[in-house]
Parts: C-alpha cells; sequence; structure tokens
C-alpha cells in the first residue's frame, strides 16, 4: 500500500506527516489539537473541554476561528493553520495589536482561556476591522472564562475595534 | 495615603507576555521523561459492591504497564479527615468512584484497557440527601460514620477542639424581643461545580524509598503536600506547580488525582500523568456543599437581627475532606453578617451522600450557607418593611463586635472600617434610592418585562488565615553596579496576580524597578512556608511577609551603609539599588559593593494567623424577569467593598468581576449539578448540559472601592476574591423576588420555578 501522509502549514512553515498506526504516525482519530500540542510542541492553545463547546483549542484555519479539538488531522490536508505562537514577530518579538491590548487592559486571569480567546477576536478582527461590541461578544460566545475576565478582554478589543467605551 | 511608586497603579503582570503569546507552561504543557498514562474505570453505580472484576484482558494489552484494583491496593492510600475511605474499595460509593486505574504507554491504550476491564456489580441502596442521610434508619454508607454524620472538628484547622456549632446568649429571650421572625427550611443544594477551565492533573514521579516529586494542577502546593503526607504512607513529597488554569479553590489538595498517579509511579516505577477529562472533572472531582438549614431569625423593631436559631444539614457528598473547616467558616460569616446578635442556637450536621464529593470552593461554607440565611434574613426585613441596604449597614460586623471563627476560637473585630460608607456609595452608584419600590414592588413593568432589584452582604475574616513566611534576596548584578532581587515565597498563580503583586510590594519597600524583582517557582522544598492563594489570604499573608522580608533586608543593607559612612541607618537612602546619605547625595555607594563579595542579602519575613481583621462585600443587583416565560436576565451588577488600600487597580477589578464566575451568582439562575433520579448518575457531566454563562450575555458591572487603610499590614490593605461573588445568589433571588411580586426561594431559579412561584406551571 502506498504510503500516506498529511501535509500541515502552521505559522508559515510546512509540515509533512506519516498517516498510519504505528509509532511515529498519525492515526486517523488524532485530532489537530493533539497534533499541534504533541508532535509540534505548539502548546499555546489548550484542550479544555474535548468536544468544541469551551473555544480553549481555538485555531486559526484558512482565515476562520476553528476549534482544534473537533478536527481529525487527516482531513486537514494542505490548511493553513495559524495558532498563538505564530501571532508575535518570529524575528523581533514583536506582539501583535491584541495580545498587546490584551497586557494595557490586563484582560486575562489565569490565562488558560485566553489563547483560545485572542485567536478567535484575531479571525473575527482580520475579517472585520471595525466590529461593534455585539458582534465581538458574538464571535467569543464560543469561549468559556471561569476566571471572568470578559469585561476587561472587551476593553482590549473595543480598543481595537475602534469602539468607544460601552 | 502614601505616595506609592507602584501601589495602587496597574502593573503588568510577571506573565503577562507569555500569558498572551501561549508560551506560559501549565501541567498539560509540561513532560517527564520516561512519562507514562494513567486512566480510570469509574462506576457507573453511586453505590454498589464489586462482586466480581477481571483485568487479565487489559493487563494482556501491548504498552500497559500496571492495572490496579481495589484487590491489588496496598495498605494505607486513605483519603478524607477523618480518614474513612480506601483509594479504591471493594465497593464504590457514588457514580464516578475509582473500580480500577492503569498506566499505559499511552493514553489511547490506557483508554482501551479500561475498556477490556470485566466488572459484575451488586448495587446497593443509595442516598442523595443530607436530611435522608441523617434520619433514623438510613442504611449507613461508611463504617467511619454512625448515621452518615461527619465527625465534628479538623485538627489543623481547629487546634482547641473541634468547633461545630454556634451557641451563646439567650435564644429564647432573643425572640422574644423580635419584632419579627421568620422560620423556614432554606436550602442551596444543588451542588454546583466551580469548573475550572483546566481539569484536575499531576504527574507524578517516586524517586525511590519514601520520595516522590509531584508535579500539579494545584493552587497551593503546601496544601497539597501537607494533605497527601499522611495518605501515602511513609511519603516524602516535593511538591511543584506551574501556572494553574483557574481553581477558585478548587484544586488544591488534588488527593484522589495524586494517590492515583503516586500508586501507578510506585508500581511501575515510571513517572505517570493522572489528568482527569472534563467529563471526569464534572462527575468525580469536588463541587460545592450541599446546604440546608431549618433556621429562625428574630429581628427586633429597629432592624437589627436579635436571635438565630437552627441546624444546618450539609451535604459533603461521598467524600469529607476539611469540610468541617468551611463549616467553621460557615458558622462565622453567619456571625459577621448579624454581628449585633447576642443569641445564637446555631448547630451542624454533616452528612456523607453517594454523591459526587463536595469540596472546596471560593466561598468556603460561608457561600453556601449564606444564601440559605439571607433568604430568611430578607423576610424579616420584609415583615418589618426595612431597607435592605439600611438593615445591611445596621447589623454588619463593626470594631469590637465578637464572634466565634472557624478555629473555634473568639475573635473582636480590631479594625476600623467604613463597610457600612462602602455599602451606601455602592447603593447610590447603583441608583438604589430610586429604583427600590419596596418590597414585592416591581422597579418597573413594561410589558410582560418586570424588572426587580435585590441586595446581598457577606464577609470573610479568613483574609488573615495560616502562617506564611518569605525570604528577600538581595543578589548582585555580575555586570554594572545594579542588583536582582529574589522574592522566595510559594505562590502560585492561578490568575489572580499575586505574584506580581509581591513584586510590586518588595520594589516598593526597596525603591527599585519592578522588573527587577523576580519570584521564585512554586515548589514546597525550595521555598519556605505559605498556604497559597486561599480564602483571600494572599493580600495580608504574602503581602505581610514578603514586605517584611525586604524591609528586613533594606535594614541589613542600611547596617552596612552606616558602617561604610560613618552615619547612622536613619540618615540613609536608598534607590535603585544605591544607598545615598539624605541631604548629601554625592555619598553614594551600590549595594554590590557593601558586604562581602558576591555574598546576597537577605531579609525574612513572616506573618503569624489572625482572624481579627474581616473582609466585606455588597453585592447589589437589577434582574428583569419575562412574567410569561418566567426567564431571567441580570441587567446590572454593582459590587461594593472597602479594600483598604489597593494594590493593583486592574487585578483587584477582576477579583470582584470574578465573583460572577466560578458557581457564583448564576447558582441562582441556571447552575447546578443534575443527577437522574433513577439511576443516581450525574447527567451535566459536559459544558454543554453544564450551564454557563457566554461572552455575550454578560450584564453591566460597576465595582465601588473604597481605600480606607486598613491597619492589616504595612501596605493597608485587605483580600477580597473568596466572597466577591459569594451573596449574589441571594440578591438575585430577592430582586426576581421584588420583580414578579412573588417570593421565591428556590434555588436556582430557572424559568420553571418562577413560573411555579407565579402560579402558572
Amino acid at each position: 500500500m502506498e504510503k500516506q501522509y498529511v501535509t500541515l502549514k502552521v505559522n508559515g512553515k510546512e509540515y509533512e506527516f506519516p498517516v498510519g498506526t504505528r509509532i511515529g504516525e498519525i492515526p486517523d482519530s488524532e485530532t489537530l489539537s493533539q497534533t499541534l500540542r504533541n508532535r509540534l510542541e505548539l502548546t499555546g492553545s489548550k484542550e479544555s473541554c474535548g468536544e468544541g463547546a469551551c473555544g480553549c483549542c481555538t485555531v486559526i484555519m484558512d482565515g476562520d476561528a476553528v476549534t482544534s479539538c473537533m478536527l481529525l488531522t487527516v482531513e486537514c490536508e494542505g490548511k493553513d493553520i495559524i495558532t498563538i505562537e505564530g501571532l508575535a514577530d518570529p524575528i523581533t518579538g514583536e506582539l501583535d495589536p491584541i495580545q498587546q491590548a490584551f497586557i494595557d487592559y490586563y484582560s486575562f486571569q489565569c490565562g488558560y482561556c485566553t489563547p483560545g480567546i485572542i485567536m478567535a477576536s484575531k479571525a473575527l478582527l482580520d475579517k472585520n476591522p471595525h466590529p461593534t461590541q455585539e458582534e465581538l461578544a458574538e464571535a467569543l460566545s464560543g469561549n468559556y472564562c471561569r476566571c471572568i475576565s470578559h469585561y476587561t478582554v472587551m476593553e482590549a478589543l473595543n480598543s481595537i475595534a475602534g469602539n468607544k467605551e460601552a | 495615603m502614601a505616595e506609592y511608586r507602584y501601589i495602587g497603579k496597574y502593573t503588568k503582570r510577571l506573565e503577562a507576555n507569555d500569558i498572551v503569546t501561549g508560551k506560559a507552561t501549565f501541567l498539560d504543557d509540561f513532560k517527564v521523561p520516561q512519562m507514562i498514562f494513567g486512566k480510570a474505570l469509574r462506576s457507573p453505580y453511586p453505590h454498589a459492591r464489586i462482586t466480581f472484576i477481571d483485568t487479565t484482558e487489559a493487563k494482556k494489552l501491548k504498552g500497559v504497564h500496571a492495572v490496579i484494583t481495589h484487590k491489588e491496593m496496598p495498605k494505607g492510600w486513605e483519603l478524607g479527615w477523618p480518614v474513612h475511605k480506601k483509594l479504591m474499595d471493594e465497593i464504590v460509593f457514588f457514580a464516578g468512584d475509582l473500580v480500577a486505574i492503569v498506566a499505559a504507554d499511552t493514553v489511547e491504550i490506557a483508554e482501551e484497557a479500561v475498556d477490556l476491564i470485566k466488572v459484575e456489580y451488586e448495587e446497593l441502596p443509595a442516598i442523595f440527601d443530607a436530611a435522608v442521610a441523617l434520619a433514623e434508619g438510613a442504611p449507613q454508607i461508611y463504617e467511619r460514620f454512625k448515621n452518615n454524620l461527619v465527625d465534628p472538628g479538623v485538627p489543623h484547622f481547629q487546634p482547641d477542639g473541634p468547633h461545630w456549632q454556634v451557641m451563646y446568649g439567650d435564644v429564647e429571650k432573643g425572640f422574644a424581643e423580635a419584632a419579627f421572625v421568620a422560620e423556614d427550611l432554606v436550602e442551596f443544594n444543588k451542588m454546583p461545580a466551580p469548573l475550572a477551565p483546566e481539569p484536575p492533573g499531576a504527574i507524578v514521579r517516586w524517586e525511590g524509598g519514601p520520595d516522590y516529586t509531584i508535579w500539579a494542577t494545584s493552587q497551593s502546593p503546601y496544601i497539597l503536600k501537607l494533605f497527601n503526607s499522611p495518605r501515602i504512607p511513609g511519603s516524602n513529597l516535593r511538591v511543584k506547580t506551574f501556572n494553574v488554569g483557574g481553581s477558585y479553590g478548587n484544586k488544591q489538595t488534588l488527593s484522589v488525582t495524586v494517590l492515583c498517579a503516586a500508586l501507578l509511579a510506585k508500581t511501575t516505577n515510571r513517572p505517570v500523568k493522572f489528568f482527569l477529562t472534563k467529563c471526569e472533572q464534572l462527575m468525580a472531582h469536588e463541587v460545592r456543599l450541599g446546604s440546608k438549614i431549618k433556621a429562625k431569625i428574630g429581628m427586633d423593631k429597629e432592624g437589627v437581627v436579635c436571635a438565630v436559631e437552627g441546624d444546618w444539614m450539609v451535604d459533603t457528598g461521598a467524600l469529607a475532606d476539611s469540610v468541617q473547616g468551611q463549616v467553621g467558616v460557615g458558622l462565622g460569616e453567619a456571625q459577621l453578617v448579624m454581628a449585633k446578635c447576642r443569641n445564637w442556637n446555631l448547630d451542624s450536621h454533616i452528612a456523607v451522600t453517594n454523591k459526587c464529593p463536595a469540596g472546596i470552593v471560593r466561598g468556603y461554607g460561608g457561600q453556601e450557607l449564606n444564601s440559605c440565611l439571607a433568604l430568611l434574613m430578607a423576610r424579616t426585613m420584609r415583615a418589618g418593611g426595612f431597607d435592605p441596604i439600611e438593615c445591611y449597614k445596621k447589623n454588619y460586623v463593626s470594631p469590637g463586635d465578637r464572634y466565634i471563627w472557624r478555629d473555634g476560637r473568639w475573635w473582636q473585630s480590631r479594625v476600623p472600617t467604613k463597610f457600612p460608607e462602602a455599602m451606601q456609595k455602592a447603593a447610590d452608584k447603583f441608583g438604589w434610592k430610586d429604583k427600590w419600590k419596596g418590597w414585592g414592588v416591581p422597579t418597573s413593568v413594561n410589558g410582560s418585562k418586570a424588572r426587580g432589584i435585590g441586595a446581598a452582604v457577606i464577609g470573610n475574616a479568613d483574609i488573615g488565615e495560616d502562617n506564611t513566611e518569605a525570604y528577600v534576596r538581595l543578589i548582585s548584578d555580575i555586570k554594572g553596579k545594579g542588583s536582582t532581587v529574589v522574592v522566595q515565597c510559594d505562590i502560585t498563580e492561578s490568575g489572580m496576580g499575586q505574584r506580581s503583586n509581591v513584586a510590586k510590594m518588595v520594589a516598593e519597600v526597596l525603591n527599585v524597578p519592578i522588573e527587577k524583582v523576580k519570584v521564585t517557582e512554586p515548589d514546597s522544598m525550595n521555598n519556605p512556608t505559605n498556604f497559597g492563594l486561599c480564602g483571600s489570604r494572599g493580600t495580608i499573608t504574602s503581602g505581610k511577609a514578603c514586605s517584611l522580608a525586604a524591609a528586613d533586608a533594606k535594614k541589613k543593607v542600611f547596617e552596612l551603609g552606616a558602617l561604610h559612612f560613618g552615619v547612622s541607618e536613619e540618615q540613609l537612602e536608598m534607590k535603585d539599588f544605591m544607598v545615598y546619605v539624605r541631604d548629601n547625595p554625592e555619598k553614594k555607594i551600590p549595594i554590590k559593593k557593601l558586604g562581602p563579595k558576591d555574598l546576597n542579602i537577605t531579609g525574612y519575613g513572616r506573618h503569624i494567623e489572625q482572624f481579627d481583621i474581616p473582609s466585606c462585600m455588597i453585592f447589589i443587583v437589577e434582574v428583569e424577569v419575562d412574567i410569561d416565560t418566567g426567564f431571567t436576565k441580570i441587567i446590572k451588577i454593582t459590587g461594593g467593598t472597602d479594600i483598604g488600600q489597593i494594590i493593583d487597580s486592574r487585578a483587584v477589578l477582576m477579583q470582584l468581576q470574578g465573583g460572577i464566575g466560578s458557581a457564583c451568582v448564576d447558582t441562582a439562575l441556571f447552575e447546578e449539578c443534575i443527577y437522574d433520579p433513577n439511576t443516581g448518575r450525574p447527567l451535566t457531566t459536559n459544558l454543554i448540559d453544564y450551564k454557563w454563562r457566554p461572552f455575550n450575555e454578560f450584564p453591566l458591572y460597576e465595582a465601588v472601592i473604597m481605600e480606607s487603610q486598613v491597619d492589616s499590614f504595612m501596605f493597608k490593605a485587605l483580600g477580597i476574591g473568596e466572597i466577591s461573588g459569594a451573596a449574589g445568589a441571594s440578591a438575585v433571588m430577592m430582586a426576581i423576588s421584588n420583580a414578579i411580586g412573588v417570593e421565591v426561594a428556590e434555588y436556582p431559579a430557572t424559568p420553571a420555578v418562577v413560573l411555579k412561584a407565579l402560579k402558572k406551571a
């Protein structure tokens, strides 16, 4: 049988993985979250609920925010993926404006859900640079946060979207 | 108020860059060489005897290192305080209890092995309610607990002996003097889950002999060590933590998880990672205590509570693990809210049941009892026609008032605070005067939408709990004239920003740039003792130990400087690692040049437990109830407190806003753990069935924070997070009752509950 591969472009780099059930190969059952976290050691996005409800594992795939725990890696052939590690400038370390705003407004507490929230926000702001407060909140409605950083997250995002204080 | 360089301002968190770039390490991001993975087979029955168990097929599976059932359990490895439960037993005590644990090369192999274990059960009668458990003739769940009653007292928290009741004064006389009395069986009993985003987990490596290294998702290495050392026979534990993905008091001892990993590690001689899934977290980790009380509250004609009587029944689920400490705090907080009352007869009984274990959750017993008693206090206020804000102001603990705290000892509030003023300021900000139309009267009605307001108050004297120590070391930089400050204090960051806060305090004392202050990684061996961030203790206890350690180091610098310049210590000043002679600025020397070459200057500071400073939080809320559908929406929340002194303006704001989460406010609307009444199995074991508030449903939140400079420690501050939402649920109940004109007293007030109250269902 011809050897199967799956190719992913992650944070601008191309990775070709062998598909199969032997050691080192990606089984059909492996999720994108597992591949990113365990094989590429991109551990920034978190796995919390494992069923697409909490948004902690959110990454951007071909421009859309997706929950990477709900996608099988073998189905992501050729996809262009950006993770939280891919936002800051790789050479200078300069932060993405969203990341900087999250620091300026202190928009996190424990930080477990933060990478997912930033990626979901990034996907929205890339498509719509000036969303309303309602559009922002709607875009984040799938992101669980239990420390309650919602208010300070909205402050940071409103500042980027150019919304006046609500 | 003092002029500060850092205190009171917003300072970027030490971990900020790591958190927003994904570089921050949490347990699940960390690996130990040779690590293998643990998984559990859990009981589908709430109470059953294992009549047959066969692990042959599981053990045969390639990649499996160990399968352990109750039959292979070594001696010791027992749970509870007092000890009452083996890690694994022939009997399972709740749906989710351990039947077998497996270690394998991968999670997938471990899961497959779990599926290959064959088990047969004989079901036993199960109990799902504390009142039923405590009733005469109820089946006994544990041998240790006759009538399912948990022994009062927990030695570590109650050094003088058990404390489980508040009895003083003359209750009969108190009720005789009362003008208004409310008496009822009230409950806050749905045992909701605080539900940290990061599940409980641990990696344990057995180092040989008694030594184990534990990396855990615990908010406190020391508490984990304190509780688990006796539970792992003959052990010496070293506990390390990373960033913790939320805890809300709920990830501390992690006993079951830690013991599973440790037993598998010892059996296989490999490091074992045991990390729960969200489903396991919701079915088998710890939830809020169940709380039910037949109580009677008397209030005099001035609106002051004059008698309190009741028997608090506490449901601790299938495990009693220091719940007695929470009961002690619950009883204490009741006294803070009704502090003028001198006639008490408040008893408690803790029961084990066949439900998911209850444990520590933000609010720590106080929230669970207050959510009940507040309903009755509201009835007395309603009967007397009192404005609740005025009533809370009159009844809340003030300097000189005495109360029995959770250690069983009498304490006297010694700190002049402006809590009544803070309550009033919050009410003013909220617009209480205009919105309050009287009891049972809506603020406004628009078609089917009725708005109502409510308020509740809670307090906490645990904010000075447990002893703590810290070192502050001034380390000379290799290059340049500067130094670096290392704060050695065992603080795990689970979101409060307290590692940064102690860095700010130390930078303030030493007058150095915050960037030059580092805090050691949390580790029970490399740091002196600290219980970590629980009970809102971080600000006063870690703050005091660290600021005193910095002051001690500063004193040593001045002693050396005085010798160097031939002046007195009082004539010296320091800034940015330079020592100056006051009014003579050309006389200066880098700290680095004082003292023996290459050696550190080290200061030591400590805090000794005290319970004489209570905090206070008022929670005011406006809701809108749709009287056709019964659906309630929160419109606005105002939280008010006197914090003494703000350490970090943004951090304290989020401590207040955080009161909306972790099974607080929404336990009045939709949060609950639901069990199938036929099978005794939990049904809310995922993030879809367990309800939580999403981003697009957050109400307006306003904070009113007074800073009256409390005499707590050098920086005059208090802790608040433990109780920032603790009065929220009862405030919502009051608001709903006022909106619809009928009292609603059932948590959570789902549409069905509201329609029932309106007699529409």
